[in-house]
């Protein structure tokens, strides 16, 4: 079982109902597969960032499953063949998520080792100057090139 | 004035400005130090369903705001790359505007 992220893009010349009732068939094949489901995001009716096959609008269902991977494949399989569902994503996402808990628990550890922390290190900016340069010279007249 | 190369000439002052070494130009731009922005917020995961943390990397072109811009790291801007193009893929953010 692997963690997938999967979207569906249906048709907003569908209406609201008719769009989780096409949906609903994907969940089924999701179901029937063994998936469980982690979340259920219905996003709604959004606009497009561009246009798809002259569409402006669609709507988006959000899942995130612990399926088969075979599950997933026979589930995008189906997905590219439907007419009403203009895009549609399926990315894994355990190993992704894995690694950033990994990460996160390594600075977590880093931090903690060392907790007093010196007192607010010098900025970097005050470091630049050692001058404080005369303030006329500081903005040069505007040098037009040609 | 003209918009395009103004905008440039920060960065290009800002150069002559670093450890506090002018060259010959007389130019006192202070350059702020660029921190990456999810190692500074111990962002580990990057979610390509985050929008709107993704927007703040895209400029109005629609491109991918490159690193030496926004100062992310190299690990973290791989990761924020692969974010982009998937939300690019069902039309989150845009390949390309004008």
């Amino acid at each position: 079982m692997r963690l997938y992220d999967i979207v569906v893009l249906v048709t907003p010349d569908l209406n609201d109902d008719d769009a989780t009732k096409l949906a609903g068939e994907y969940r089924k094949i999701l179901a029937d597969g063994g998936a469980n489901f982690v979340k259920e995001e219905p996003w709604g009716r959004r606009r497009l960032a561009f246009p798809i096959g002259r569409k402006r609008e669609a709507h988006y269902v959000y899942w995130q499953v612990e399926a088969e991977p075979a599950t997933v494949a026979e589930t995008e399989r189906r997905l590219g063949l439907s007419d009403q569902v203009l895009r549609h994503l399926a990315v894994r996402v355990d190993e992704d998520l894995r690694r950033a808990a990994k990460m996160a628990e390594r600075i977590r550890k880093k931090t903690a080792r060392r907790p007093p922390r010196p007192p607010a290190a010098p900025p970097a900016e005050g470091a630049s100057a050692p001058a404080p340069a005369p303030p006329q010279a500081a903005q040069p007249a505007e040098r037009s090139e040609s | 004035m003209r918009s395009g190369p103004g905008g440039r000439s920060g960065g290009r002052g800002a150069a002559a400005g670093r450890d506090g070494k002018t060259g010959g130009r007389k130019k006192f731009f202070v350059r702020r130090r660029k921190v990456c922005k999810f190692c500074a917020e111990k962002l580990e995961y990057i979610d390509w369903k985050d929008v709107k943390l993704l927007q703040g990397f895209i400029p109005e072109r629609g491109k991918i705001l490159p690193r030496r811009i926004s100062g992310t790291c190299a690990l973290h801007q791989r990761k924020l790359q692969t974010a982009i193009k998937r939300a690019r893929s069902i039309a989150l953010l845009p390949y390309a505007t004008d």
